[in-house]
């Protein structure tokens, strides 16, 4: 079973005491089913974030997205807005919004750090992040 | 286990206007209600109007403001119970999408309990509550950090000549209406305002406390 993940933009990380890793860019092209197919070493710590963000790190790059419980939370996606790449963040700062038909929801940053990339399919295909997002389990490898 | 409970605060629309402001509202646990005293026109997250189009609202004499809810554009004016929810989700057991659903009953119950039947909620991307093809309830929330903001709009008497000027929540093709037009009788937001309140102590499942603010 391949791992499928909402990428929402990819943190790379200011040299700062407080964060723990530096951060790579991953784009989820639309339609394209992105599998974690490397060894248990190479993959690296999933954390969720109080069930609705979280984020991947992995040879000290990380990437945030949002879980299966938030994406049916919210139901279907029609719009995603993301902070501008090079942006710096605090922890728990903002970073964008996402929108189900007239429910509008913050998304804060897990950690601190800066926007390398950010997955532009999302502006043009906003449900994109019901398609993708991680299964229970995550770490789970075939 | 005791209900949750929230603060009933009515506010003038100078007060509310300024509540509409796109930072994330960090208090918990207020019911904010309002009958604009003048036309304001608002947008959402995604937008709703072209710089053409808010000249033209201003020109009207309406205030036009950018918010950070869901939805587009739509009109808010005397006449029209706002209704402003600002609670911790968790704390009602809710989802968001539940919490919509739950504002969209509050609209329906209301209706059934004014005598008119027939209103229902209709699914995405015709949010809000209907009767036939005409829309009598307006809804668009902001969640952050499980604390929500903004709410549902309800035409009690609403002058509907407003919203002429917009394409109502983008939806090109429908129309709006108002309890007093469906029922042939000017109705009031005084007059529907308390069994308005026991629909929402009923369907949030919470108590009321009382707190008037000074507009």
């Amino acid at each position: 079973m391949a791992i499928m993940r909402a990428v929402l933009c990819s943190l790379c990380a200011v040299p700062a005491p407080a964060a723990p890793c530096l951060l790579r860019a991953w784009q989820l092209g639309a339609g394209v089913i992105r599998t974690l197919c490397t060894g248990l070493a190479l993959l690296s710590v999933c954390k969720f974030i109080e069930k609705h963000e979280w984020i991947t790190t992995e040879n000290g790059i990380g990437t945030v997205g949002i879980s299966n419980f938030a994406q049916e939370a919210l139901g279907d996606v029609v719009y995603c807005s993301l902070l501008e790449v090079g942006t710096k963040l605090n922890k728990q700062d903002e970073f964008g919004a996402l929108e189900s038909v007239k429910a509008a929801s913050e998304l804060y940053s897990p950690l601190s750090g800066e926007v390398p990339e950010i997955n532009e399919a999302l502006a043009e295909n906003p449900g994109l992040v019901n398609k993708f997002y991680y299964e229970d389990g995550c770490g789970s490898c075939l | 286990m005791q209900q949750p409970a929230l603060r009933l605060v009515r506010l003038g629309r100078d007060r509310w206007l300024r509540r509409l402001q796109p930072e994330p509202c960090t208090e918990g646990g207020a019911l904010l209600l309002c009958e604009p005293a003048g036309p304001v026109y608002t947008t959402g997250l995604r937008g709703g109007l072209t710089p053409e189009e808010t000249a033209r609202l201003w020109a009207l004499g309406a205030e036009v403001r950018v918010t950070g809810r869901g939805g587009l554009a739509t009109f808010h004016g005397p006449g029209q119970l706002l209704c402003h929810p600002v609670l911790d989700l968790r704390r009602f057991g809710l989802r968001l999408r539940m919490h919509v659903a739950a504002l969209e009953a509050c609209a329906v119950r209301l209706c059934e309990l004014q005598g008119l039947q027939g209103a229902r909620a209709r699914p995405p991307p015709y949010t809000g509550v209907w009767l036939d093809e005409r829309k009598i309830c307006a809804i668009g929330v902001r969640c952050g950090r499980h604390i929500t903001s903004h709410g549902l709009a309800l035409n009690c008497s609403t002058d509907l000549t407003w919203f002429e000027h917009i394409v109502p929540c983008g939806l090109v093709g429908t129309g709006v209406t108002s309890l007093s037009k469906e029922l042939q009788r000017h109705i009031t937001v005084d007059e529907v305002m308390p069994p308005f309140l026991v629909a929402f102590k009923e369907i949030y499942k919470c108590t009321l406390i009382s707190e008037d603010s000074p507009s």
